[in-house]
């Protein structure tokens, strides 16, 4: 990690619901630029984790900040307004509006008038490769392309962190290479990106650090090539298999 | 301008013709049927502020028609002053009657919401029938008609285009909530709260916003009602049968379209009035007939147009750019 203050900075994070604690004693530092993956086992508090962060659950104790703010317990209107959105692993598309207001209502976060955030929405969806169903209705979509909706809503708000939850999940090998190529090029373009995704070849082309989650404590943390030798996470997720295929 | 009024073409032919009616037509029977037909449908577009806009489905909306209408009532007969002021009052208290329900929208959802209007509109009732000392009880109040303007004592010329007012009030509301950023932001509450969320969006203030305005304006249309009719009783017009009227009216011209409810309030209004006309003249046995085919009306636009009648003129449109 660079010497520069991380621009997401998790202190001991703890979410329980009742007597499950789905996040247990998380700390997590994500420098400004670079591109966290965060794997493990269904049910290890990856999507409660991005909840946490993102503003849509409070955390029991621990503290997060974000480019210095703390934003612990704050709504998440109000932290994606700082620059802190993230997208949805059960896609919520606005189904009735069209493509392009999906993405001109993620705009108008940042932009005063109806006028310049269709031109903001009509750039984006450009980028995302929806341009040829921008008037069509959202729900009209297929996943593939729902996914990439998800991405850029939430990328006409301009955030510096964006919290990717399983983009790729679903996806036939071309979509997926599509929306690889998309984050790659976000990447490059100075965007910082935590990424929840099960797919591990498209993990290894795309984190440069991994992190580990198992019942809901960070198990494991390094780099891709390092973590897939880890016991523990070869234990707890990958599997024997896994090891034997890379060998 | 022009390209306003080429887009909102229906809007402009239906206050068109119903600014025009009162210079051509002076049967009194027909200009009544009018202005119900335009308060009607003001207070549906009113109601499709919170319902069709924001999504919070109210079947409470008589709540704010009842706090205007009575407002309107008390300031004349209590208070001996102008119902303008009532009207205003009206506004002031159904802001604060909407705010509590707004906040009650960020705790429950869809039919618990829905549910918890009507027991507000419920509570109201039966207080304003028990406090007889103030509000005259189950009674009701008559309201005396003085002529002029600031009395509200019109003809039934005046009324249509007091009527008129308030219905272009509504609907210019309910244009801006289609064309501004805030009812841009309102959509994407309505669809997706979380997502909204997501992007920035203060989800509980605008929907709580919403609901406020949504009120106000039902109350003002209150208030006027209360002094075009001239009596206000509240198992009237704190009736959840008023309450369902608001609501079906916007469903069936079309909820979250601007012109739906002025068209939902055309066929319902005519429709209703012309069947009691009608049948009320046959024999006894067929009292409560007009409720029946009343009933079904609604049965058949529900089955083939679910989208209301705003989606008709929607669909032969996309038809026209097909063919």
């Amino acid at each position: 990690m660079s010497d520069t203050a991380p621009i997401l900075d998790l202190d001991c994070v703890t979410k329980r619901f009742g007597g499950l604690t789905a996040v247990s004693g998380v700390s997590l530092r994500v420098a400004a630029g670079e591109i966290l993956g965060i794997i493990g086992p269904n049910g290890a508090g990856k999507t409660t984790l991005f909840n946490v962060i993102s503003g849509y659950y409070r955390p029991e104790s621990g503290r997060i900040l974000f480019a210095g703010a703390d934003v612990t317990g704050q709504p998440p209107h109000a932290i994606c307004r700082l620059g802190l959105t993230r997208t949805f692993q059960l896609v919520k598309p606005f189904g009735n509006l069209s493509v392009i207001d999906n993405v001109m209502i993620g705009a108008l976060t940042r932009l005063p008038t109806v006028s310049s955030a269709r031109l903001e929405a009509e750039r984006v969806v450009e980028m995302c490769g929806l341009a040829a169903h921008a008037g069509g209705h959202a729900r009209t979509l297929p996943i593939g392309l729902r996914k990439r909706l998800e991405v850029a809503r939430a990328l006409a708000t301009r955030p510096r962190l964006l919290l990717l939850d399983e983009v790729m999940a679903g996806l036939n090998p071309t979509e997926l290479a599509g929306i690889v190529e998309l984050i790659r090029r976000l990447h490059a373009d100075g965007l910082t990106l935590i990424v929840i995704e099960h797919i591990m070849a498209a993990m290894m082309r795309l984190a440069q650090r991994i992190v580990v989650l198992h019942h809901g404590e960070a198990i494991a943390e390094g780099a891709p090539a390092a973590i897939t030798q880890d016991r523990r996470v070869v234990d707890a997720y990958l599997g024997e298999e896994f090891v034997l295929a890379q060998a | 301008m022009s390209g306003l009024l080429r887009a909102r073409r229906g809007a402009v032919v239906v206050f068109g013709l119903a600014a025009l009616t009162p210079l051509v037509v002076r049967d009194a029977y027909f200009l009544d049927s009018l202005v119900l037909i335009l308060l009607w449908g003001a207070l549906s577009a009113a109601w499709n502020v919170a319902g069709g806009y924001a999504g919070q489905v109210s079947i409470g909306h008589a709540s704010f028609f009842g706090i205007g209408a009575y407002s309107a009532a008390l300031m004349v007969t209590r208070f001996g002053r102008g119902p303008w002021l009532g009207l205003l009052v009206g506004v002031v208290l159904s802001i604060g009657a909407g705010l509590i329900i707004g906040v009650l929208s960020n705790r429950l959802k869809g039919p618990y919401f829905a549910l918890s209007t009507i027991a507000f509109s419920q509570v109201l009732l039966i207080g304003v029938s028990r406090w007889r000392g103030f509000t005259a009880g189950a009674e009701g109040i008559p309201v005396p008609f003085r002529s002029g303007f600031a009395t509200l004592g019109l003809g039934h010329t005046g009324w249509v285009y007091m009527a008129l007012s308030v219905a272009l009030v509504c609907y210019a509301v309910e244009v801006y909530l289609e064309r501004s950023r805030v009812g841009y932001q309102l959509a994407g509450v309505r669809e997706d709260e979380d997502a909204a969320e997501a992007l920035g969006i203060h989800t509980r203030k605008l929907k709580v916003g919403a609901v406020a305005l949504s009120a106000a304006l039902t109350s003002i249309c209150g208030s006027l009602w209360a002094q075009y009719v001239g009596f206000v009783d509240p198992t009237y017009v704190f009736s959840v049968d008023l309450s369902v009227r608001f609501a079906l009216n916007a469903i069936i011209g079309g909820m979250g379209t601007a012109l739906g409810p002025f068209l939902g309030s055309i066929l319902i209004t005519s429709l209703e009035t012309y069947l009691r006309a009608t049948f009320s003249n046959w024999d006894a046995r067929f009292a409560g007939i007009y409720l029946v085919i009343y009933g079904t009306a609604l049965i058949l636009v529900v089955r083939f147009v679910p989208e209301g009648l705003a989606g008709i003129a929607a669909r032969i449109r996309m038809r026209k750019a097909h063919a």
